[in-house]
């Protein structure tokens, strides 16, 4: 609605100096846009919804997934090979969250994400690329800061490009311009993440000893009942941090806990899912709770629920769907929507009920793709610090 | 009590006003010709404002293709064309990623034409485009510019990036020169995808830096970075970045706002103002005719409606009120036109725009204030010429009834009044043009003389007129003549928009005649040479080397040339081989011992339009940039030489100086002359050097390009006045309307003494034939007068150009003819239904 009366308004004496199809167009595209979420990363059930995700960026990345590499089980990850780009899948990223506290004692969250996005599969034949600028990938990568009063967002595009997009494997480096995981060695860790914004800007030193954690079946993690749509998918959920943030003119130091999610797939969700939340907690016993539904609108109540509760060991429990539950207990709006920004969640077989309070309720990302992403704190049988995510609302 | 009052004037008002709206629907001509003439004046005034305004906000706004408007520029260090694109990788590895790289130049097509083309990084575009957007939407700023995503599905990203060979056009361009979808430039068969064009793509061809590269053949290059943001803070992250090393690396640039641009074509949308304006003027006058016609018609109804008890003041004020909804009618009908009007005149300019001053023109805007200042200048124009009018109409005595249509008694001494009136005028403007500094003054003189010409009108029609009675024989014919001058006075309005337009016309074709001539003679001296290439930099030697080598080539000429600038204005630096030098210029003026201090070294040459510009005489010094880096002292002027079409200043200094200030030794274009067939000195290069056909030019094909180009400047004004030639012809045939239509009675008369209808009819057509003549006739000094100060004035001061008036009898007698055409069928058309109505209810016109 708010869309609509705002291209009326520009559409002003359009009879006369132009034809009036392209604002319709126009608008079009626009619309299209806001289904990017949907395109992006979840498969649309609904017809409507996949005509117009057939054109523009959801035809890049919706649609058919033939001639990307599948995500099958029982593959072994490798590292450090898969902290790398896998080009041959549609979607990846690299994605940290950090709970942080000032010298001051204020709670801060930072959250930094690179998207990877194939736009035309590999070819068969190996075609030698003449130039540098020739590129099938497309880097997005977001970044955000959110104490209790602010919440500060920022985006950006690349192309995939050797010389300012990409990932580097000896250092390694995942970077998109001046937004950099640049490693010491091969490793992820230890690592500096560094990335400016015209609104704040970070260096944050990370580290960690404990090993990966390889989510779902040793890193294949289901999406679905059926098995149809997965990832590979691992995380670090024990990694410390120390550093500096830049903020209205002040450089703060802060130090604190971070998580590390690696996800890459062909395809993230089925037709019938249309969006996520996605919970990374770590408990006051020292364990780390990953825990996420995918949200189902097929008619019939099939949300698909999956966690797995980490030590820093590398041991670790996975958790089925039917073991969890989790409700929503309140609703923010946002600048880019309503979002459920506290739950209830239970887990019987891990002796886990916990309530969930966000620091900030207006986290919203209202960037390309709108959704909700920020730090919360946890109560009741365990108390502890994570990050929330909600997308597709 | 006074509330009553002005309740009882409220009703009188309304009812006056009820009364006119009848006479309006019972005589609908008349209400016709006073909308015609605001809607002909408010659409050319809209038309043009419209189309400049769009174009000045073009130049100020320029953007980067389908991104936003640079702040700062990184161009190829002096000497270079091409900046790394390590460059640029460095830039957004150091953070300043508000950056977007450029490669540019021009690719051929198969038939040997060149085509811009324009290539950057298409996702720093766009991502730079949707951020600045969203921060306008955060600020509430309704941005009219249209936007593009990065994920549009108008946009093929895929394929744009993989350097698959697409490329981008604006849906009309793109309908314009690739109908079937599929360019061919430079050997590459290109897939054409349609933009809209509200995304103010122009007339360019643009596609992804990484196609680009390829299809300009220019690997790891880039033409220029363009930063946005901040000017202060962006200058201080580049130097950060480059450890205050930029300047061997690149030219920092901070963009202008198109003031260069704007100052460069100022001359030429002032030019289209005046256009514009004149036009104004021309439908004002049928405006005022018609509201004239209609109160003279009226008089009756006036004097009744006063003896019913109307006051004067209610009457007047009806009247007002008439008027204001006229003009309110006329202005919205006028601007709804101007503006479709303006949509059809910016192709026109848009390629002017483009090919001489390398602008390109955004979708058209519009704005309400537009229509407002039309219906307050056209009310406010209509109401101080319409004011006496009704003074006099309501004021009139009360016991005079004004049945007859009157004859302006005293019209003679009124045509004697604005006869002296014109003539004070003129001679104002003669005594003060040779004050003038520059062509704005020149054109408010101009515009002087614009006022004065048809003051001048009536009075030589009247005399004229004299003369030619005393000429004719006694009888009928006598009569017509005789009965002419009674008709000066309600014709003389439609006439003096005619003859305004007309000596508009006829100054205008001069000026462009004009102008040809003296080009062709420029370029007939200017182009000695039979062939003129322009090899890409590797192949400048081995093409000298083989036009050396072969016998039938008599000469060999070179031109370098070099950017840069002087006073902070773009200017070229050139120099040619001696004989070139000698022989290729025509010299304005010179020193006494010109070519002596040039050859030496000690003095420089510089073109008409920049000694124009900078006041610069000879024995003036002057200096650029590459004067100082080489240690050299200004050098004085030793001679100024004609230049036209270029809108650049030009400096020419010698071969010595050339190499003293260490330019460029290979030339940038050689010329040949050949003692054979052209073509086969062509064919020659094509094959072994090898040279594409479209790197060489032989000298007619120069020649008709330029004159092509050149004649597109003009074109424009041109139309607008043909436009008011039109408009003038639209007044004359309502003026004859209204007129024959209120002397039916009089003819009536004559029928009924014996006068054939036949001899009717050629009375009535010879009458306004004489009328016509001798608007016509007092057009040929008044436009001669307008086209001289328009060229040694007006032209010379704006564009620096001089040009030898040169007098266009074709011409002038195309527009006589027009315009007598015109009258025929204003007169011929009203006399036809005339006379077949019956007699009687001709006869009746006079009592009804």
């Amino acid at each position: 609605m708010k869309l609509k009366s705002h291209y009326l308004g520009k559409v002003k004496l359009t009879l006369i100096t132009r034809s009036i199809a392209p604002c319709i167009v126009r608008s079009f595209a626009v619309l299209s846009f806001s289904l990017l979420l949907t395109a992006c990363f979840y498969e649309s059930a609904d017809n409507k919804n996949s005509s117009h995700a057939s054109s523009g960026m959801g035809q890049l990345l919706d649609g058919n997934t033939q001639g990307y590499s599948p995500v099958l089980p029982g593959k072994q990850l490798s590292f450090p090979a898969d902290h790398q780009a896998h080009d041959g899948f549609r979607q990846e990223w690299w994605y940290l969250t950090a709970n942080l506290t000032t010298e001051s004692g204020e709670p801060l969250g930072l959250q930094w994400t690179q998207f990877r996005i194939a736009l035309a599969p590999p070819s068969p034949t190996q075609t030698q690329l003449t130039s540098d600028w020739q590129t099938k990938q497309l880097y997005m990568s977001h970044t955000a800061m959110t104490s209790k009063q602010q919440h500060l967002a920022a985006e950006k595009w690349t192309r995939g490009n050797a010389h300012f997009a990409g990932t580097q494997v000896s250092p390694l480096r995942i970077q998109q311009d001046d937004w950099q995981w640049q490693s010491h060695n091969e490793q992820l860790f230890p690592a500096t993440l560094s990335a400016n914004t015209t609104e704040f800007s970070y260096q944050l030193q990370l580290d960690s000893q404990a090993p990966f954690q390889l989510q779902g079946d040793n890193g294949y993690s289901r999406k679905n009942a059926a098995g149809t749509v997965a990832s590979y998918y691992y995380s670090q959920p024990f990694i410390e941090v120390s550093g500096t943030i830049e903020r209205d003119g002040k450089t703060i130091n802060v130090s604190g806990d971070a998580w590390l999610d690696r996800e890459w797939s062909s395809q993230f969700l089925s037709k019938t899912q249309q969006g996520w939340d996605w919970f990374a907690f770590r408990l006051d016993d020292g364990s780390a709770l990953m825990l996420f539904q995918l949200r189902d609108n097929s008619g019939e109540q099939q949300d698909f629920y999956s966690g797995r509760r980490m030590y820093p060991d590398g041991s670790g429990q996975q958790i089925n769907s039917e073991q969890i539950s989790m409700t929503a207990t309140a609703w923010q709006q946002t600048d880019s929507g309503r979002y459920p920004i506290a739950w209830d969640i239970s887990i019987p077989s891990q002796t886990i009920e916990l309530s969930t309070q966000a620091l900030n309720a207006n986290a919203s990302m209202p960037l390309s793709i709108p959704y909700w992403e920020g730090p919360v704190s946890i109560s009741g049988s365990h108390s502890g610090l994570g990050y929330m995510e909600l997308t597709g609302y | 009590m006074s509330s009553q009052a002005i309740g009882d004037n409220g009703l009188t008002i309304r009812l006056s006003l009820g009364v006119f709206a009848r006479h309006y629907l019972k005589s609908p001509l008349q209400a016709g010709a006073i909308l015609l003439g605001i809607i002909l004046a408010v659409t050319l005034l809209i038309g043009v404002r419209a189309t400049n305004a769009n174009a000045v906000r073009s130049y100020s706004e320029a953007t980067e293709l389908l991104s936003q408007r640079a702040q700062l520029v990184l161009a190829p260090i002096t000497g270079s064309k091409t900046v790394d694109e390590s460059v640029y990788f460095t830039l957004r590895q150091a953070g300043v990623t508000q950056a977007l790289a450029v490669i540019a130049g021009t690719a051929i097509d198969e038939q040997g034409q060149h085509w811009d083309i324009q290539a950057s990084d298409l996702v720093a575009a766009l991502s730079i485009q949707s951020q600045q957007a969203s921060s306008n939407d955060k600020a509430d700023n309704s941005d009219e510019a249209q936007s593009l995503s990065l994920l549009s599905a108008d946009l093929p990203l895929a394929k744009l990036l993989a350097g698959a060979p697409s490329i981008l056009l604006s849906q009309s361009f793109a309908n314009q020169v690739a109908p079937k979808g599929k360019m061919l430039l430079n050997g590459i068969n290109l897939d054409v995808i349609e933009l809209d064009d509200s995304l103010g793509l122009g007339n360019a061809i643009l596609m992804d830096i990484s196609l680009g590269q390829q299809l300009l053949n220019k690997p790891n290059q880039l033409s220029y970075i363009a930063l946005f943001g901040q000017a202060e803070a962006l200058t201080q992250q580049v130097n950060e970045a480059f450890n205050q090393q930029t300047s061997s690396h690149f030219n920092l640039a901070v963009q202008d706002d198109g003031e260069a641009l704007t100052d460069l074509t100022r001359s030429f949308h002032l030019n289209l103002t005046a256009m514009s304006l004149l036009a104004f003027v021309v439908g004002l006058f049928i405006a005022y005719n018609g509201v004239r016609y209609s109160l003279l018609k009226r008089q009756k109804l006036l004097v009744q409606l006063q003896q019913q008890g109307v006051p004067q003041r209610c009457l007047l004020l009806a009247l007002l009120i008439e008027l204001f909804s006229l003009v309110l009618i006329g202005s919205l009908a006028g601007f709804v036109l101007g503006l479709q009007l303006s949509h059809w005149l910016q192709p026109m300019i848009a390629l002017t725009l483009e090919q001489l001053y390398g602008a390109r023109l955004m979708p058209g805007i519009w704005q309400w204030s537009w229509l407002y200042q039309a219906i307050a200048l056209t009310f406010a124009a209509a109401l101080l010429a319409c004011y006496p009018l009704f003074n006099t109409l309501a004021k009139q005595p009360l016991a005079r009834s004004a049945s007859r249509f009157e004859q302006q008694s005293n019209a003679n001494k009124q045509h004697r009044k604005l006869f002296t009136i014109a003539v004070l005028l003129l001679a104002a403007a003669m005594a003060l043009f040779p004050f003038t500094q520059n062509y704005q003054q020149s054109l408010a003189l101009l515009g002087v003389v614009t006022i004065a010409i048809p003051l001048l009108l009536p009075l030589v029609l009247q005399v004229g007129l004299s003369l030619v009675q005393r000429l004719t024989k006694n009888g009928l014919w006598q009569y017509a003549v005789a009965e002419s001058k009674e008709l000066i006075a309600p014709l003389s309005l439609a006439m003096m928009a005619m003859l305004l337009a007309l000596t508009a016309n006829i100054s205008m074709n001069t000026l462009v005649g004009s102008f040809e001539i003296t080009l062709k003679h420029w370029l007939d001296d200017r182009l000695y040479a039979d062939l003129y290439i322009r090899p890409p930099s590797d192949k400048v030697e081995p093409t000298q080397k083989l036009l050396a080598s072969l016998p039938k080539v008599t000469a060999i000429y070179g031109q370098w040339l070099h950017s840069t600038h002087y006073q902070k204005a773009p200017v070229s630096l050139m120099t040619r081989d001696d004989h070139s030098l000698r022989n290729s210029n025509q010299i304005k003026s010179q020193s006494d011992n010109h070519w002596q201090t040039f050859f030496t070294g000690s003095s420089l040459m510089i073109s008409e339009p920049m000694a124009i510009k900078y006041q610069l005489n000879i024995g003036d010094a002057v200096t650029v940039p590459e004067f100082d880096k080489a240690v050299l002292a200004p050098l004085p002027v030793s001679a100024i030489f004609y230049d036209y079409g270029n809108p650049l200043g030009q400096i020419i200094v010698s071969q010595q100086t050339w190499q003293q200030l260490n330019l460029s030794v290979p030339p940038t274009s050689i010329a040949a002359s050949y003692a054979d067939n052209i073509e086969e000195l062509e064919a020659i290069l094509q094959q072994q050097v090898p040279l594409s056909a479209a790197q060489m030019y032989n000298q007619t094909k120069i020649k008709q390009r330029a004159l092509k180009i050149f004649k597109r400047t003009f074109s424009i004004t041109l139309v607008l006045n043909s436009l008011t030639l039109l408009v003038a012809a639209i007044g004359l045939f309502s003026a004859c309307l209204m007129l024959t239509q209120a002397r039916q009675a009089p003819l009536a008369r004559l029928y009924a003494l014996g006068v054939s209808r036949n001899q009717l009819r050629a009375l009535v057509s010879g009458q306004m034939l004489l009328i016509v003549l001798f608007t016509c006739l007092l057009a040929l000094p008044t436009g001669a007068l307008l086209g001289y100060l328009l060229i040694n004035k007006v032209t010379l001061q704006a564009f620096g150009w001089s040009i030898a008036m040169v007098w266009d009898w074709q011409a002038y007698f195309r527009v006589l003819v027009i315009a007598i055409i015109a009258s025929a069928v204003a007169v011929i058309l009203p006399l036809l239904w005339q006379t077949r109505k019956p007699l009687i209810s001709s006869l009746q016109q006079e009592a009804l």
